[in-house]
């Protein structure tokens, strides 16, 4: 009997699935604030990139006028865009190049957490049992954990280096994105096309896998997004403290430069105000991404 | 008796990125105090749109673009949104199609019935708890689960809380959308007696909105048979059943078997109903009508009453007796 | 012929959340959702289980396809105890066996195409690639879609659910199964699309001589397709036999009530009070004696006290009720 699908519906030629990509820049372009975050990152990421050609000096070179005096403290001019500091370093350069580690620790922390977020929260959800009880109270016990005394604590024991910075804030953020993404896998676990997966013989990892993971993804990216903020704000704020690594500058260790050398009293605003309005942005823009972020997650699929 | 509800050219469109939708169009519906009117079609038809219309709570993005919709004679389309919510519960109320859930899950029910009872109908307390029981009784449910919450009762008993609720204040017509659909059929046949009754016992007018013949013919004695917005056929549900005019109601009877009656192959309607912002020109159940003629592809068809009461939009509805033998014929519906 | 699925005193227990009384105890109780019922389907037969919201008919379509585990009893296929199969053994049963989902809006993976959805149970059993676009074509034109082509591309949401539901049958039909069970395969469609579904999978029944295993509420469906069914109440198969003489002389009062309760499209059907009132209980806490007795019109004593046992009314009729044992 076979039945025939009527026309007029079939005809009409219907476009391609949307990919992942297609979807985010759609998602983009709806959204605003979300593009705006984004665009904050890209001119950072493009900045740091291009760091060496941008900053006019060396930022830890000491800087001599014409007249041989020491270029300590000058207002910004064309030569200095962000005037000098008391030691007669180019504030500019330094705004330019601490932009590297910044963002070094704030993408690589993100990966960190996104990375071990999803495995957890996909082993946890998916196998349940014993595995999901273990790693849930293991997250309980992390969320516990004073943030930045511990991240201290910590860099004090491995040291200040970046990479043990990422290592630290990664180790106290995954439990965020890990709680999240379990209960996510939870719910995708009981839909019908998971079991129907089972049914056609896909074994576990493949359904964890192929059929869950990608569901996912979104939610590992708000965590990787929010995660940013956090590695940088920590990093600054360690070098802030005096604990972070002394031979590398970043907008951190020009806050503490700036701080001990009472910026403030003496008004040199051009060279913590700068620094500060960068980590406010690669922060604010996090925050810019991760909202409304439910409309990439849950993609209102009727309306393609 | 009178007629309680009548609706004139009723049209209402959604505005979907930049198009309008027309969901509901030109729609005639007349309800007489103490019928129950049966609305029937496929999903997408507009059925729900037309029922949220007549109760004024429509969503944002829908407009009504003309018409009356008159409770008594007092035309409702008139009266400012406040005047109009005024009337909800008191004298029209809804049981929508999602009732299921759309009981607020942290409150008790009796707390939910108090809201409507007090807050809307200014009982006090006392006696809006000692009406709540009445009314828990009247639909069956044991006045004791009062003090539960909606996720202790089971789906049928959720249906017949939101059906004690849209009573609460004694309203001239209840519209209940979908009531029984995902109900088993058990379930399903005790919610309907429960509505059966109240018509019965309380002389409750209803409109039913359901895709389901078989639920119109046990429950409603009038019948509307919407098709991509319009009312394509209405009647008794006697004279739809028996006799019915237009193919689209000859498609739904066949596809609604009977148990007691042996089936050698059911009939299904071929297609889908036409996507509502741009519906084919003419009639617009010829594309998926065995039964077209040029001429219903050309201009749009108008009701013609084909007995007192009973009218069918078809151009072919002089010849109903001869396309009722066509269409009881499976090979007719498969092309 | 022989058996294909046999089972005996198959149960499944769930676990239930305890009271502090029930904790103080040290007591675990259980909800039998399906409580030792025996079973056998021959090749090419047509069942179909009835019964209300609850009564445990899902879970006993996810046992047979060894999709939860046995709690106890045994339950074969060809011979091979299903909870014991593994491997290589398992992937040859899941080629064989295979489900129609009852929610074709939630049974495809959103995020895949046609294309990968119908293709995967082939990549799942390790069909060879280069198979695979043409037995996911041949697929769809078995469930009557006649130009895959127009198909393969789209994401689920693109098509309506009368296709969706073709699409699930495609998946299921593609690795070449000889088992079928649907789970209430068009209680979420449209009448109209209803009827297209069903005589589909009257006729792939019959054109690919398929052992079919429909589950649902509606016996109107169930007689449109199944030649033989199954009552279930609670957990408990309470009554059996030819479909056809089932509707036509019930004999257990819950299929009575079963039957009476399907509206029809007729204006001059009875609306008499149904025969059983009241709602299906918990299967956690099930009545002594037979387990309708409260719900039951012609209860009498000996239905509280003792479990009516499936006994003959009829050549191949079976039924536990005590009224047809005195
Ligand atoms: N909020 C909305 N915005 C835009 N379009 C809508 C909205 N609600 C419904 N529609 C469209 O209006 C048409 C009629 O929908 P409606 O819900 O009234 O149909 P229905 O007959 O009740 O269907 P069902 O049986 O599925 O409930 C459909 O084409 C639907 O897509
Ligand atoms: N995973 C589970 N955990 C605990 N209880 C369950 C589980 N699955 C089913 N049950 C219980 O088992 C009983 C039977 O459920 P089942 O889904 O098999 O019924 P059904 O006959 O298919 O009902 P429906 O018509 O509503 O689909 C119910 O009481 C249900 O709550
Ligand atoms: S055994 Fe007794 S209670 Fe059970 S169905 Fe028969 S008569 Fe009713
Ligand atoms: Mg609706
Ligand atoms: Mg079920």
């Amino acid at each position: 009997m076979a039945s025939i699908e009527l026309p007029h519906i079939a005809a009409a030629a219907r476009p391609r699935a949307p990919g992942l990509f297609a979807r985010l820049a759609r998602h983009l372009a709806k959204n605003p604030s979300a593009l705006i975050g984004v665009s904050i990152y890209l001119v950072f990421v493009l900045v740091a990139a291009l760091a060496g050609s941008i900053a006019p000096y060396d930022p830890i070179e000491i800087l001599f006028t014409e007249d041989g005096q020491l270029a300590a403290s000058l207002p910004p001019s064309a030569a200095h865009l962000l005037g000098t500091t008391n030691l007669g370093r180019d504030v500019f350069s330094q705004l330019v190049l601490g932009a590297r580690p910044s963002l070094f620790v704030g993408l690589t922390a993100a990966v960190a957490v996104a990375t071990i977020g999803s495995a957890v929260g996909l082993v946890a959800g998916y196998l349940g049992g014993w595995v999901d009880r273990a790693l849930m109270r293991l997250a309980d016990l992390v969320l516990g954990l004073p943030f930045l005394p511990f991240v201290i604590v910590l860099v004090a024991l491995i040291g200040p280096s970046l990479q043990n910075i990422v290592l630290t804030v990664a180790i106290l953020l995954w439990p965020n994105a890990a709680r999240v993404i379990r209960s996510q896998v939870l719910t995708l676990s009981q839909r019908q096309f998971i079991e129907a997966a089972r049914v056609t013989g896909a074994g576990e990892w493949r359904i964890m896998l192929v059929h869950i993971a990608p569901n996912i993804v979104p939610l590992a990216f708000l965590y990787g997004s929010i995660a940013v903020g956090w590695a940088i704000l920590t990093q600054a704020s360690l070098s802030f403290l005096g604990f972070g690594a002394t031979d590398t500058i970043s907008w951190g260790t020009m806050l503490q430069d700036a701080y001990a050398s009472q910026a403030l009293d003496r008004e040199q605003f051009s060279w913590f105000v700068p620094p500060g309005i960068c980590l406010v942005l690669v922060v604010l823009a996090g925050f810019l991404i991760s909202r409304g972020y439910e409309e990439l997650l849950f993609p209102k699929l009727g309306e393609g | 008796m009178g007629t309680l509800l009548e609706v004139k050219g009723l049209s209402v469109s959604y505005r979907r990125g930049g198009v309008a939708v027309r969901a509901v169009d030109a729609v005639d519906l007349d309800v007489p105090a103490g019928a129950m009117l049966g609305l029937v079609g496929e999903s997408g038809c507009g059925k729900s749109t037309l029922a949220r219309a007549l109760m004024g709570v429509l969503p944002g993005n829908a407009s009504i673009d003309g018409g009356r919709v008159a409770l008594d004679g007092e035309d409702l389309t008139e009266l400012t949104p406040a005047k109009r919510r005024q009337r909800l519960w008191r004298e029209l109320s809804f049981v929508p199609q999602t009732s299921m859930n759309a009981l607020d899950p942290v409150y008790r029910l009796r707390d939910q019935m108090r809201e409507v009872l007090c807050e809307r109908g200014g009982l006090p307390t006392k006696a809006a708890d000692e009406r709540a029981v009445a009314l828990f009784r009247s639909v069956g449910l044991d006045p004791v689960r009062l003090t539960d919450f909606p996720h202790q009762f089971s789906g049928g008993m959720r249906q017949r809380a939101a059906i004690a609720m849209a009573l609460a204040l004694n309203p001239k017509l209840v519209i209940a959308d979908e009531p029984v659909t995902a109900l088993d059929v058990i379930v399903q046949r005790q919610v309907l007696d429960t509505i059966r009754r109240l018509g019965r016992d309380l002389g409750l007018s209803a409109i039913i909105v359901t895709h389901d013949i078989s639920v119109v013919t046990y429950l409603c004695g009038l019948t509307a048979v919407m098709y991509a917005g319009r009312i394509v056929e209405q009647g008794t549900t006697e004279a739809l059943t028996r006799r019915p005019t237009h193919p689209y109601t000859m498609g739904l009877m066949n596809a609604s078997p009977d148990l007691h009656e042996p089936v050698e192959t059911l009939v299904p309607i071929e297609g889908a109903p036409p996507d509502l912002a741009d519906p084919p020109k003419g009639c617009r159940f010829a594309p998926r009508c065995p039964l077209a003629l040029a001429a219903c592809r050309e201009s749009d068809p108008p009701p013609v009453v084909v007995e007192p009461g009973h009218s069918a939009a078809c151009f072919r509805a002089a010849e109903a007796g001869a396309l009722r033998e066509a269409a009881r014929k499976a090979s007719t519906w498969t092309r | 012929m022989d058996p294909l699925i046999e089972a005996f005193g198959l149960t499944k227990a769930f676990p239930v959340s305890r009271t502090w009384r029930q904790m103080l105890r040290a007591e675990r109780p259980r909800l039998k959702a399906v409580d030792g019922i025996d079973l056998t389907i021959r090749r090419g037969d047509s069942i179909g289980l009835v019964g209300e919201s609850g009564s445990g008919k899902t879970t006993v379509g996810r046992l047979l396809l060894k999709l939860t585990s046995i709690t106890s009893g045994q339950l074969t296929y060809r011979g091979d105890h299903l909870d014991r199969m593994k491997g290589a053994r398992l992937r040859g049963f899941r080629q064989q066996a295979q489900l129609v989902f009852q929610n074709p809006f939630d049974a495809l993976n959103p995020r895949f195409n046609i294309r990968r959805i119908v293709a995967e149970p082939l990549v799942n059993l390790g069909v060879p690639r280069a198979e695979h676009e043409t037995r996911t074509a041949d697929s769809l034109r078995l469930v009557g879609l006649a130009e895959p082509q127009r198909y393969l591309d789209r994401l689920p949401h693109q098509l309506s659910g009368g296709q969706l539901q073709r699409i699930v049958l495609a998946r299921a039909l593609v690795v070449g199964p000889e088992f079928l069970v649907a789970d209430e395969p068009v209680s979420m469609l449209d009448v109209s699309v209803r009827a297209g579904i069903l005589n589909l999978m009257r006729d792939l029944k019959e054109r690919l001589s398929l052992t079919s295993f429909t589950i649902s509420h509606d016996l109107t469906l169930v007689r449109y397709i199944c030649s033989r069914t199954l009552v279930m109440y609670l957990g408990r198969i309470i009554e059996q036999g030819p479909t056809e003489e089932i509707i036509a002389r019930p004999a257990h009062p819950y299929t009575k009530a079963l039957i009476a309760a399907v509206p029809r499209p007729d204006v001059d059907q009875p609306r008499d009070a149904l025969p059983i009132s009241g709602a299906i209980g918990s299967a956690a806490t099930p009545p002594s004696g037979c387990r309708l007795r409260h719900r039951c019109p012609y209860a009498f004593a000996r239905c509280a006290s003792e479990e009516p046992p499936l006994i003959e009314v009829a050549p191949g009729h079976t039924a536990a009720c005590h009224l047809h044992i005195a």
